[in-house]
């Protein structure tokens, strides 16, 4: 480990109020893998998530012909942080890199990468791991550990013996949410809703707004008509119709990926927008179904540095135990709270401040206790 | 459940063909009447040092009154005064010169036309009006802008159109972050400042106008290099009537009690508080030091402090989220509520001291009433964070009976760019909203969703956040994108409402009829200047900064 002097000046600045148990590593740089880093420690960082990593990990370990893959090696990784005897340092996250580029040839070049992509790509194939593996649990009956312990934490197996379909693994149960898209004809009036899940929320932007400004937006009312009228099945006609997105039931862990990457058609190609987009360090939605005004608390920040999206660089901003951390690949340091507003993005279009708030990570309080 | 009806369409409003480059409208429509951008305040930019970091511009708005005579004459101008006076004319001779013409002139470089558009360059043509006889010496009447930017605290004159100030007073050290002023102030001693540092500074504002340096003059310094606290200054005010008391915020979650009759030199000790989590208040040990009393308020930042207008109540908002009031005398809390969520960045006082408004990280402009101990408004029409709100002590409502039945606001908010404008009917707000059920007793029933409505908190207690669906909601009567950076504050004159952003740009709106009134007496001064100082104009492009430099040049003496 190289950098021994950058970890013990972060164990210095923390002193005594170093979390018991908390490890603080940074992730060496494989050659534009940071867009992988920085989304690792916003996971590593996400409690709820990483416990139950853990566990399966402790659950997996010994069942000697289990198969490498994106699962095994995320949870060996974790794990691998988790158990390091030193408090700081760094790591390098290579079999999970490799595993990565064997599993997807987009991630495979040396080429700067997307990472709302990444995790979105993580995330679905943690869930689709997890799903094949319940599966095959039900197929063979006489293995019926492993399908306890996937379905949901072991800490209580036996309350979850029924399943609903589908299946929902414990990444669902952490990240996703369900949005409801309600169309009314204004015809005949009558509501059509329809469900759909989610992992985390793509939000269009607007210069000098905010989050909750953004989240409105996702939930405004729109008309079909003209080209697009809706076909109501009461009517059974094309008829003019309202739409608009609702948040069923939102998520544990809320994940807001901010659309700062706009397909610009006279460029034919992909511009950054540096807007400045506030996001507040507690949130609550609004544009739910119920009103349940369900508090969220921000716990971590993917920020993507650079002008334009084909170069730049991926650091993340970590809350953990009340205490702001900065991770940029290999390095580690304390910052304030107050520096999060350094990454809200840029009031005019040409700013030497090139450091924005990308994908940000709110874990619900209501639900903890 | 969201009901921001007029105030979509408002925010919208923006006629390409009546905006500027940089898409602002130089005027906005309320009921009354246009509101004109009338002049821009700003500072050379060129100058700033950041190197302490960037600190958010707040403004200060001061009046000076007419000089008493039998008061001894500051230090410097008792021995110097020939001197005060030609550095004065110097550096005001400057600004009704060169510096003005970039208005008048019309040139294509015209800073100010790019900025503002060609209304705003109107209004403002003939700029440089004289400080109506308080010229020379800064003896007379006058009012003035304070306002920080990086590591300078610049003072504009208001009664002039001039855009540069006519004042900056460097600290080097540490950024200036908030000021206060009090016009009654009875040893001169009248202006506060709170730096980045902690340290905290009080100064008579006609001494600083009338000296040539760049540093600040006859300063009482406290909690010198952060002694006591060396958190950032949030928030300075003085007490009203409180024979020169102030308190100064700090992003610690502590204030402190100053006096400016003591020595600030003897530091005051206060016990280690313990639990961060409680208010608590500490006196200092030994009564001759500054400050007298440290009140531990939050865990996390004060953002904001103000006082009613009687001085009785003290109202801080902050990290945490709480609106905090406390009886300032008896050192108590009486009330106070938790945002909808986040940060609570700033709260001022009704006039008359029945509501607070405070404005914060949840988009809305939240207002308290001192009577019910309840939010009786939120306010929805921003589409960011609040960063100001203050009420119009100068509006009356048309329809004002004098009967009290009706009484209303108007109150003004500012968030990232924009400048909402709000009225506020308390028997519209509250009687509708109190959910009877149609035919039902208006007493109200119990255990139904109205609680929010019919519980009384005892004194002293703070309320959880109310729900959504709970709080009246107001929308705005006007939203106006008033500025390209994220503003900071705004402040209603008699004349005009001014708003403010965060580097350090002021820009005063006239209000409805003010306009022409301004105008016209600008333009009586204004043909012999145009006329004179035309060739300064032709002899180069003097741009605002360049003419700041320039007068910036000769070494100061008093470093």
């Amino acid at each position: 480990m190289v950098m021994g002097a950058t970890g013990s000046k972060l164990e210095k600045a923390l002193g005594d109020q170093f979390p018991e148990g908390e490890r603080y590593f940074g992730l060496e740089n494989f050659g534009n893998t940071c867009y992988c880093n920085s989304v690792l420690q916003a996971l590593y960082f996400c409690v709820p998530f990483r416990e139950q990593l853990l566990e399966y990990y402790g659950n997996n370990k010994n069942v000697g012909d289990a198969e490498e893959n994106l699962l095994t090696c995320l949870a060996d990784l974790f794990s691998q942080i988790n158990s390091q005897k030193k408090k700081t340092g760094v790591i390098a996250p290579k079999r999970f890199v490799q595993r990565v580029k064997k599993e997807n040839e987009l991630f495979r070049s040396y080429m700067h990468q997307d990472a709302h992509e990444f995790l979105n790509f993580l995330l679905n194939e943690l869930v689709d791991i997890l799903e094949k593996e319940s599966n095959a649990a039900k197929g063979s009956p006489k293995s019926s550990s492993p399908h306890e312990k996937i379905a949901n934490g072991p800490r209580n197996p036996q309350a979850n013996g029924v399943h609903k379909e589908p299946l929902v693994t414990w990444v669902h149960k952490n990240f996703q949410g369900i949005l409801t898209n309600e169309t009314k004809c204004l015809r005949c009036e009558t509501v059509t809703a329809r469900d759909e899940t989610f992992l985390d929320l793509s939000l269009d932007i607007e210069q000098n707004s905010s989050i909750t400004s953004c989240l409105k937006n996702f939930s405004s009312t729109e008309t079909l008509n003209a080209e697009d009228k809706f076909f109501c099945d009461k009517c059974c006609s094309l008829q003019e119709a309202q739409k608009r997105m609702k948040i069923k039931k939102p998520p544990h862990i809320l994940v807001i990926h901010l659309k700062r990457f706009k397909y610009i058609e006279q460029l034919s190609r992909y511009k950054k927008l540096s807007y400045r987009v506030v996001f507040p360090l507690e949130l609550k939605l609004s544009n739910t179904v119920e009103d349940v005004d369900s508090e969220y608390s921000l716990f971590a920040v993917v920020v993507h540095v650079g002008s334009g999206p084909n170069h730049g660089h991926y650091v993340s901003l970590v809350k953990s135990h009340n205490h702001w951390l900065f991770f940029d690949d290999e390095n580690v340091e304390m910052i304030d709270e107050s520096a999060v507003q350094t990454f809200f993005g840029s009031a005019q279009e040409y700013s030497s401040n090139t450091d924005h708030g990308y994908i940000l990570f709110y874990e619900s309080l209501g639900s903890k206790s | 459940m969201m009901s921001t009806s007029t105030s979509s369409s408002s925010m919208n409003a923006g006629h390409p063909s009546s905006s500027s480059p940089t898409g602002l409208k130089t005027y906005f429509k309320t009921p009354e009447g246009r509101y004109k951008l009338q002049y821009e305040k700003t500072h050379p930019a060129g100058l700033l040092h950041f190197s302490h970091g960037k600190a958010v511009s707040q403004v200060t708005l001061a009046h000076l009154k007419e000089k008493p005579t039998n008061l001894p004459a500051t230090p410097s101008s008792s021995s110097s005064s020939a001197g005060v006076r030609s550095a004065a004319a110097r550096l005001l001779g400057g600004g009704n010169g060169s510096r003005a013409l970039s208005f008048v002139g019309g040139n294509g470089a015209n800073k100010f036309a790019g900025v503002a558009g060609g209304g705003g360059g109107r209004a403002v043509a003939g700029g440089g009006g004289g400080v109506g006889g308080s010229l020379g010496n800064f003896d007379g009447r006058g009012t003035y802008l304070i306002f920080n930017a990086g590591d300078t605290l610049f003072i504009s004159d208001y009664s002039s159109q001039d855009k540069d100030p006519i004042k900056a007073i460097h600290f080097g050290n540490s950024n200036p972050v908030c000021h206060a002023f009090d016009p009654d102030a009875k040893d001169g001693h009248d202006l506060l400042i709170g730096l980045h540092s902690g340290d905290v500074y009080s100064v008579s504002l006609r001494h600083q106008l009338q000296d040539v340096g760049k540093k600040l003059v006859g300063a009482q310094h406290y909690n010198k290099d952060g002694s006591i606290n060396n958190s950032r200054c949030t928030s300075i005010v003085w007490v009203p009537e409180g024979d020169g008391a102030f308190v100064v915020a700090h992003a610690d979650g502590n204030l402190y009690v100053y006096e400016k009759s003591k020595d600030g030199s003897g530091d005051s000790s206060f016990p280690i508080i313990k639990d961060p989590t409680q208010f608590s208040v500490a006196h200092a040990r030994s009564s001759r030091s500054n400050p007298i009393a440290r009140w531990h308020i939050c865990q996390g930042s004060i953002n904001c402090i103000a006082f009613s207008t009687d001085g009785a109540h003290l109202a801080t908002v902050g990290r945490d989220g709480y609106l905090r009031v406390f009886d300032y005398s008896k050192e108590q809390l009486i009330c106070g509520v938790k945002s909808y969520y986040g940060a609570l960045l700033c709260c001022t006082w009704s006039p008359d001291g029945k509501y607070i408004l405070t404005g914060g990280e949840d988009d809305l402009v939240q207002v308290w009433s001192m009577e019910d101990r309840k939010v009786v408004a939120w306010g929805e029409g921003h589409n960011s964070w609040v960063s100001g709100v203050a009420f119009d002590s100068y509006w009356s409502s048309p329809t004002s009976d004098g009967t009290g039945e009706s009484v209303m606001y108007r109150f003004g908010s500012v968030g990232q760019t924009q400048l909402l404008l709000w009225d506020l009917a308390m028997d519209e707000i509250v009687v509708p909203l109190r959910r009877i059920p149609p035919g039902g007793s208006p007493t109200f029933s119990s255990g139904s969703q109205s609680a929010h409505w019919d519980n009384t908190c005892p004194v002293g207690t703070l309320q959880p956040a109310p729900s959504m669906r709970d709080v009246p909601k107001l929308s705005p009567l006007v939203a106006h994108r008033v500025h390209t950076d994220p503003l900071s504050g705004l402040v209603f004159t008699k004349e005009a409402v001014l708003t403010v952003c965060r580097e350090g740009h002021v820009k005063i709106w006239a209000r409805p009829g003010n306009a022409q009134e301004i105008q016209s007496n600008v333009s009586e001064t204004a043909p012999s200047l145009t006329t004179k100082d035309r060739p300064v104009l032709l002899s180069g492009k003097v741009s605002s900064n360049a003419g700041y430099k320039q007068q910036q040049a000769p070494p100061s003496t008093h470093t």
